[in-house]
């Protein structure tokens, strides 16, 4: 589904050069489940976006869907990134003005789409909001407005869901909510990849990713015991973020 | 489709910030009430002009003082047409009838009553040349040309508002002074050319010319032509016939005009398009303003929704959809200005006709949607700049803006 080769992303801040990515090798398959971690400036962002197809490497090679999208171009990008991949964000990032619908509905007009009530409507069943349709993000609780999100991420169908933080901006239990969607969408086969600074979010997934100043310095299959052991530390709270284990 | 939803969802940022939208289209608004009520005049006024020259035969030619020149030399008009000239003319083969005509405003009293009207001095066949009849009594006479008898005919409103019901005909009335013996009313008639000829009474020319007006000279001669399809070689008949008339050497101007009844049309028409040349010259400025105003608020809407069109981008939106999203939001914000403009104008032209009463305005369908057709034109390209701005944002700047 995703393969990185020697992927590098640098900017230029003043007269130094930073090296938010530096040399990325990795894969990942369809219906996979990975958590990516890492505290923050440890590159993770600028993966996800690179992933993401928000952005282009400085150098090497992006694969997605078996497709080198590290030579499309802006239009190339926007297509991938309406067709191949739904994101959820911290933020939600909802428009206010429009009805959760219409919120669910907007991919589907980006891909010309002539009708979109139906799809969108299909999209908030399975996010269990259908109830909710017409109100606005405002008239929602956090829960509810990252399902919304959730919708409209999955309502094209996209192999691959980009989740940055998706439950850093809710209490605990209602972050436990949108978990189990997370899983149910892994069980439906889709390609989930999360980022988060949270060790017992990133626990949840069947492997996980670390990052520290660019570079990927972990990368394990979680069985049970050690996520266990991770929910534990993370419980316990003397889980350093990002450290290798 | 596309197009539709993308509107959809224009009208509901409009929807979302209704008031700062009223505000920021406050030019488009008064741009577009200045057209429509600049439409509504010109078509109205254009209207009613030709309605009145409608009135007019088809079969006349108007021959005036001064001459074809250029129009800044016409500024001093010269006398020079004579009561003689009009019984020349009416000597030609071609030409039916002549009515020289002269004109002044003149109060007519009946014992204590007193009325402001319009005195045409002129001869027998004014009445008709106009197909104009009167309803009591008899129009004038040959016989009360040439021996230049004070009697008068009153135009119809005349009649009713100095004698009401009682009859007219036989008595005396004083009008400038004078004393006429009224010989006849009117029928009631409206409208011939650019007067109201139920508020006019008629004497003879010679009557009026000696004893009256002052001068000899006349103001027009009003000519009805044989054939109405022969016009243009009447026209130069008539035009040789006054410079032999006038003495007027080869090379030297006319000292006299003549004019069709079309030609006249025309010549208000061209009056008309001067008017809307200024009246547009004014919509335009409001029209631009008003588009500065949208571009302001545009900028506004991009940077307030930056983090909106990164999420956009995020789920699919190529850059020409966001360009497209703007412009469109622009032109919609632009014509909804418009439609309250129109609403403006129609209030306006409305009221001014019930203050002016004699204005007539009209407003077309074809008007208002030349109206709002310029403002969604003046919101697009308000929206140019903003909507590139916002089409040229990087994705994930745009995702981290606060």
């Amino acid at each position: 589904m995703i393969e990185l080769r020697q992927l590098r992303k640098h900017y230029k801040m003043g007269d130094s050069i930073v090296h938010a990515l530096d040399g990325a090798d990795l894969d990942i398959g369809a219906g996979e489940f990975v958590s990516l971690t890492g505290a923050s400036g440890s590159g993770k962002s600028t993966m996800m976006h690179l992933i993401g197809c928000l952005d282009r490497p400085t150098s090497g090679s992006y694969r997605l869907d078996g497709i080198a999208v590290n030579r499309m171009g802006d239009r190339q990008l926007a297509v991938v990134r309406n067709r191949k991949i739904g994101f959820v964000f911290q933020t939600f990032n909802l428009i206010n003005r429009t009805s959760a619908v219409d919120n669910v509905a907007v991919p589907l007009i980006y891909s010309r789409k002539t009708s979109t009530k139906t799809a969108a409507m299909a999209a908030l069943e399975k996010v269990g909001l259908t109830k909710r349709a017409s109100h606005k993000p405002s008239e929602l609780s956090g829960g509810e407005r990252q399902r919304v999100a959730i919708a409209r991420a999955i309502v094209n169908e996209p192999k691959l869901i980009l989740a940055d933080e998706p439950t850093g901006n809710l209490d605990s239990r209602t972050g436990e909510q949108i978990m189990a969607i997370f899983h149910q969408l892994h069980a439906a086969g889709t390609t989930i990849v999360l980022v988060t600074h949270e060790m017992d979010v990133a626990a949840q997934a069947k492997r996980i990713i670390r990052m520290r100043d660019g570079k990927i310095v972990a990368d394990e299959i979680l069985d049970d015991a050690k996520r266990s052991a991770l929910q534990a530390e993370a419980h316990a709270g003397s889980q350093p973020v990002g450290s290798p284990t | 489709m596309f197009l539709l939803r993308i509107c959809m969802m224009a009208a509901s940022s409009l929807r979302a910030n209704l008031m700062r939208s009223i505000l920021a289209c406050l030019g488009v608004i008064f741009g577009v009430a200045a057209v429509v009520s600049a439409m509504a005049i010109l078509e109205g006024s254009t209207r009613d002009a030709v309605k009145r020259f409608e009135t007019l035969g088809a079969d006349q030619i108007i021959v005036t003082n001064g001459n074809d020149g250029r129009r800044g030399q016409r500024s001093v008009v010269r006398l020079s047409l004579t009561h003689a000239d009009a019984d020349a003319l009416g000597e030609l083969e071609s030409v039916e009838n002549t009515a020289p005509e002269s004109l002044i405003t003149a109060q007519i009293k009946y014992f204590e009553k007193n009325l402001s009207i319009q005195l045409l001095a002129t001869n027998q066949n004014y009445a008709r040349i106009n197909g104009y009849k009167p309803e009591r009594g008899r129009e004038l006479t040959k016989q009360d040309v040439i021996s230049g008898r004070k009697v008068c005919v009153l135009g119809y409103k005349v009649a009713k508002e100095l004698f009401g019901e009682t009859p007219a005909v036989g008595t005396r009335v004083r009008i400038g002074g004078l004393g006429f013996t009224v010989v006849g009313v009117m029928e009631k008639k409206g409208f011939l050319g650019m007067r109201d000829v139920d508020e006019q009474v008629i004497i003879p020319l010679t009557t009026g010319l000696t004893r009256l007006f002052g001068n000899k000279y006349v103001q027009f001669i009003t000519i009805q032509a044989q054939n109405s399809n022969e016009l243009d070689s009447v026209t130069q008949e008539v035009k040789r016939k006054m410079r032999v008339e006038h003495s007027i050497r080869a090379g030297e101007p006319d000292d006299f005009r003549v004019m069709t009844k079309e030609q006249i049309t025309q010549s208000v028409g061209g009056f008309v398009d001067i008017m809307a040349i200024v009246l547009y010259s004014i919509a335009g400025i409001s029209l631009v303003v008003g588009g500065i105003g949208i571009t302001n608020i545009m900028l506004v809407s991009v940077t307030e929704r930056t983090r909106e069109i990164g999420v956009r981008m995020a789920v699919g939106a190529k850059r020409g959809d966001i360009l497209l999203q703007f412009l469109l939001e622009a032109g919609v914000v632009s014509v909804f200005g418009g439609g309250l403009g129109v609403l403006l104008g129609r209030g306006f032209t409305k009221m001014l006709e019930n203050v002016t009463v004699v204005l007539q305005t009209y407003t077309t369908s074809r008007s208002i949607m030349m109206a709002l057709g310029m403002a969604f034109f003046t919101g697009v390209a308000a929206g140019l700049y903003p909507a590139f701005r916002a089409s040229r944002l990087d994705p994930v700047e745009a995702l981290r803006h606060e």
